[in-house]
């Protein structure tokens, strides 16, 4: 590595912190928002001095909501559970449908593979609002309006070209050398591809689902218009602090601190997959 | 349990015991106030059993699509009652206000049997009439087999009644003689002034009575971080349904010319003219700064946090705004107000929180029990009293002694204001299929002359063209 | 266990005539590909069914509210965006928001990862940081924006009146709305580049760069001469799957303006969903959205051919 001089060093730091900044401050912003009741949320001027409570989580934990209108019930918890369902299922069903394609369509010239790959990306490019609406008339007709399944099947068409091509990358990037000497062995196909292609693309294929499953999370239209209230994901979920007594800041920023949590977790367990995994870093050795 | 509660409930209701000397001794035996209107709604709702078959659907289930609204916690804080006096069972889908009228639409336009009666707005129901998805109620009222003897539907306020009726023709009169009643009144909102009374004390200003007084006292109140007049500004028919269009009428000026069936815009007169540039005035020059993305939510926090002084928005927005864990709550009060000098009583616009019928439920009647329960005098009278269910859309309960002393001790000017403006209030719009396109852009062409894109006659006239172009091509000009 | 970089080949071209030997021998297993791929496809096919019913609703005079005059109008949805001013500020305004937004996220993303590129606890620390905007739900994060740019209460508003600028007025006029909208896009989306640009970085050779510093090159110019074509098929990905989003972007435009000031804002999505579950009309609602996916399928294609192309190039060389 070359020289690295002084000032460019102290320019680097700078120009990080400016970016850890620019991006973290509303994060930080919305978890002290978390901490606050609506009335010294909307404080003029804004301040960061202020006395923390935790009724905002209290609230959305247990389910009760009290404020100067009314008594809310809400149900959190269970649009939190239904967010996890969803994203954790159709990820994983698109992992199961994507990565085997992707294998092909990277080690495979065949008749009509590129026209595959592309048909399935191109899934992609409908807008939402175009399939969703006749999807729905359809949903009701042969019985999966209002399942997990037909939900499931609608989140896996969002997340499955994004692992199919970014998985394909994986696959071409890694010599096949290792996977023909491995056949010539005497291994069948099946072994070679479970015991030597999916390990060494693992974390490639680790981070595409992260990254997949982040986009199916923040998915909002998709079980607004095809399920019932009690199938509703976070996003929705969190709406329901908007009510025509008033926008209760303090607990949308708490469900936005915990519906961020999760993903953070997953994020923070898989880290070096996610950023390493992604740069086939733990491959290289 | 509550037996001895019971029966003074049922010494209540035999007219043994007045209501002030009823809640006394609820009071004396520790029950709060919604609990103890509960039960004497228990008790009502038994004394109501003996001249009709409510029994009649024991063992059904009605599911029911809300919006997260006062409104719908007063009806399930109540929903036992109905249970236990009907033996029904109700199931209900709430859905956050921000996205209900899109899960209404998507659910009603794919043919879904789910739901057998909904929360709508008057408007909603122009579209969802003509298109087939529910039903004129006229057939349930009207039918003495179907409808208890005490539902009193003459109860109803006529203005607010009226304004769910419609024949379906594209510009035909609200509430005429071949109208379908398309859904029930449950609760509504009238649009007048709710102020920050300290403010105009301090500043020595009255409550203005006008339009030209409401844009010089807005001006005078705007100073110290504090702007002068909140109303709505977004991109969306909701700006333009509530004081807008309520002190629009107040001139006598109409959306649109009906011209035997043939419709075409009516926004490009003189008076209207006028009208807009004063209103457009009072928003440049003591509106919010960020007017244009003001909706229901920012109008209410501001007019609460005492960040404006005066509000032309709907009354309950008010009333909410002065609750607890508001900084200005308790501190606001209430005006009637015709924009118009020449007027000799105000004309609000109104929203109307209504219940319909899904034509695709599965059992109409068994619907119908629940609907004659939920827009009945009892439950009207309960969630008025008990809930915040305001406003009320029957006359017994706005002459329910108990509930205007509610109002008037901590609601001041808030039943004055009622009682003034009702007989004008209605909605003032003309009922056709395209009036979410062409509010919509009424607001889109608002934002404009705000910030000065387009003079106030010039986008007018550009709006007033549009609008016939549309009503041309939907075949209603 | 050891395995290499595409670019790697470059350096041992037995590696690939050794594989394309060993691939012929699996003649008999031709069918194996198709096995592979079309469960896949045959999952998602069925998205054809209301794709296409969309296309026919596009071809037709469909209003819910008005359904006795629904008609088959052919392209009269389509032919009457050409004299609809209304469409042809959609049109612009669109491409205008995915041109700024993959453009500077591109720019901002590629310069994040540059400076995180060197392994280390902190940089790797960071950069899951940074997903935290990528985290959270557009529509919710637009939420927050409202409240962090209200005038009254807003920090933004709060910390710009304090350097001086007390009448920014952000989404509400029509000169600050646009910027106001492509900065939360800004906010949630870099990161999103970032990761995978970032990733590209760090799966690099070593070998070209330390044969540029041996030589003398500058370090600008390796980043020119080596860095960005290397890194190409990653940007390309990166900026395919932000622009498929960007241009159909909804719900951080919906819920900071609806559209607005003016029509400003009117993009694809909005103008479309408007049509639909606000004036129920079907018929103009599809044509729009038919237009907004030709658009996505025309700008796809030729992302895709030139990221086929570069991979095969980076083969051929092998």
């Amino acid at each position: 590595m070359q020289h690295v001089s002084l000032i460019e060093r102290l320019l680097r730091g700078v120009a990080l912190i400016l970016v850890v900044v620019f991006f973290m401050f509303p994060i930080v912003w919305i978890v002290l928002m978390s901490f606050q009741t609506n009335e010294t949320i909307l404080r003029v001027p804004p301040s960061f001095i202020f006395e923390p409570t935790i009724s905002n989580y209290k609230a959305l934990i247990t389910g009760k909501l009290e404020t100067s209108a009314a008594s809310l019930e809400i149900n959190f918890l269970r649009n939190l559970g239904n967010s996890v369902l969803l994203s954790v299922g159709s990820v994983a069903l698109a992992l199961l449908l994507g990565v085997p394609a992707a294998y092909a369509f990277a080690r495979h010239k065949f008749k009509g593979s590129e026209d595959i790959a592309f048909t399935l990306l191109s899934f992609r490019f409908a807008p939402p609002l175009l399939v969703l609406l006749p999807l729905s008339l359809y949903f009701q007709k042969i019985g999966l309006a209002d399942t997990y399944i037909g939900l499931i099947w609608v989140y896996q068409l969002i997340c499955l070209p994004l692992i199919l091509w970014i998985v394909r990358g994986y696959f071409e990037d890694i010599s096949p050398d290792i996977e023909n000497a491995y056949r010539i062995a005497g291994h069948s196909w099946f072994s070679t591809f479970r015991k030597i292609a999916l390990p060494l693309a693992g974390p490639g294929i680790a981070a595409a689902g992260l990254l997949a499953f982040i986009f199916a999370w923040n998915n909002f239209i998709f079980a607004l218009v095809l399920a019932s209230a009690d199938k509703q994901p976070v996003t929705v979920g969190a709406l329901a602090f908007v009510t025509a007594s008033g926008i209760q800041y303090g607990q949308i920023a708490a469900a936005i601190v915990l519906s961020i949590a999760p993903t953070l977790a997953l994020a923070l367990y898989a880290q070096r997959y996610l950023v390493e995994g992604l740069s086939l870093g733990a491959v290289k050795g | 349990m509550y037996d001895k509660e019971k029966s003074l409930a049922k010494d209540f209701l035999d007219g043994k015991l007045s209501r002030r000397e009823l809640i006394k001794r609820f009071g004396a035996m520790g029950l709060t106030a919604s609990s103890a209107g509960v039960l004497l709604n228990m008790q009502a709702s038994n004394a109501l059993a003996a001249d009709f078959d409510w029994k009649k659907h024991s063992g059904k289930t009605v599911k029911l699509l809300l919006n997260k609204h006062p409104y719908t916690d007063a009806m399930i804080a109540n929903l036992d009652n109905f249970k236990a006096l009907t033996g029904m069972d109700v199931e209900y889908d709430i859905f956050p206000e921000d996205v209900y009228f899109d899960k209404v639409t998507a659910a009603l336009s794919s043919g879904s049997s789910e739901y057998d009666a909904f929360m709508t707005g008057a408007y909603m129901t122009w579209t969802y009439g003509p298109a087939g998805w529910i039903e004129d109620l006229n057939e349930w009222i009207e039918d003495p087999e179907k409808t208890n003897p005490n539902y009193a539907w003459d109860d109803m306020l006529e203005g607010v009644k009226s304004s769910c009726a419609w024949n379906g023709k594209p510009g035909g009169e609200l509430g005429s003689a071949d109208a379908k009643q398309w859904c029930i009144p449950w609760g509504y909102e009238q649009n007048n002034l709710s102020y920050n009374a300290g403010m105009l004390d301090a500043a020595g200003i009255a409550v203005p009575t006008n339009i030209d007084e409401l844009g010089e006292a807005a001006a005078a109140l705007t100073k110290d971080g504090v702007y002068g007049l909140g109303v709505r500004g977004s991109r969306s028919w909701a700006t333009i349904h509530p004081g807008f269009l309520s002190g629009y009428a107040n001139f006598g000026e109409k959306d649109l010319n009906n011209d035997g069936g043939k419709l075409s815009a009516a926004m490009n007169t003189d008076v209207s003219k006028d009208y807009h540039s004063k209103w457009v005035k009072m928003i440049q020059d003591s509106g919010a700064k960020d007017w244009a993305t003001h909706t229901w939510y920012q109008v209410g926090t501001d007019l609460g946090a005492g960040k404006s002084a005066i509000i032309y928005d709907a009354d309950i927005l008010g009333y909410f705004m002065n609750g607890d864990g508001n900084a200005m709550g308790g501190k606001l009060a209430y005006a009637p107000f015709a924009a118009n000098p020449e007027a000799s009583a105000p004309t609000p616009n109104i929203w109307i929180w209504s219940m319909a019928m899904a034509k695709a439920s599965k059992d109409k009647d068994a619907t119908w029990q629940f609907l004659q329960w939920a827009t009945g005098p009892e439950h009207g009278l309960f969630g008025a009293t008990k809930m915040d269910f305001v406003n009320p859309v029957r006359k017994s309960v706005w002459a329910d002694e108990m509930f205007r002393e509610r109002l008037n001790s901590s609601y001041p000017g808030y039943v004055e204001m009622h009682d003034v403006s009702a007989p004008g209030a209605k909605i003032h719009f003309t009922a056709q299929p395209l009036f979410f396109d062409l509010t919509t852009e009424w607001a889109s062409t608002l934002q404009k002359m705000v910030a000065n894109e387009v003079p106030v006659d010039e986008g007018l006239d550009q709006l007033a063209e549009s609008v016939n172009v549309q009503l041309k091509d939907a075949g209603l000009g | 266990m050891r395995a290499y970089p595409l670019t790697y080949k470059k350096l041992t071209p037995v590696s690939t005539t050794a594989s394309k030997r060993k691939r012929s021998g699996f003649i008999s297993r031709a069918a194996l590909p198709y096995v592979l791929s079309l469960p896949a496809l045959l999952v998602c096919i069925g998205i054809l069914i209301p794709f296409f019913t969309a296309v026919f609703y596009s071809l037709q005079r469909y209003r819910l509210s008005q359904p006795w005059a629904r008609e088959m109008n052919w392209g009269e949805n389509y032919l009457n965006f050409l004299t609809d001013p209304g469409f042809w500020a959609t049109l612009e305004v669109s491409l205008l928001y995915a041109v700024l937004t993959v453009g500077l996220e591109l720019l901002l993303g590629l310069a994040i990862a540059l400076l995180l590129q060197r392994r280390s606890r902190v940089n790797n620390f960071v950069s899951i940081m940074l997903l935290m905007p990528l985290m959270t739900a557009p529509a919710l994060a637009a939420l927050m924006f409202k409240l962090m740019t209200n005038q009254g209460f807003g920090i933004l508003s709060y910390l710009l009146a304090l350097v001086g600028v007390d009448d920014f007025r952000w989404g509400s006029s029509p000169d600050t709305a646009l910027f106001t909208v492509v900065l939360v896009d800004i906010w949630v989306y870099t990161p999103f580049i970032m990761i995978l640009l970032l990733a590209g970085l760090r799966s690099l050779p070593t070998q070209p760069f330390e044969a540029a510093a041996l030589d003398g090159v500058p370090r600008i110019q390796q980043f020119f001469r080596i860095t960005l074509p290397m890194l190409t098929p990653y940007i390309l990905t990166a900026a395919l799957f932000r622009l498929l989003e960007s241009i159909q972007q909804f719900d951080i435009i919906y819920a900071m303006t609806q559209g607005g000031p003016g029509d400003t804002l009117t993009v694809f999505q909005v103008e479309a969903y408007l049509n639909f579950f606000q004036s129920t009309n079907v018929g103009r609602s599809a044509a729009l959205l038919m237009i907004l996916w030709a658009i996505t399928f025309f700008i796809s294609n030729i992302f895709i051919k030139n990221w086929l192309r570069l991979r095969e190039r980076a083969r051929g060389e092998a």
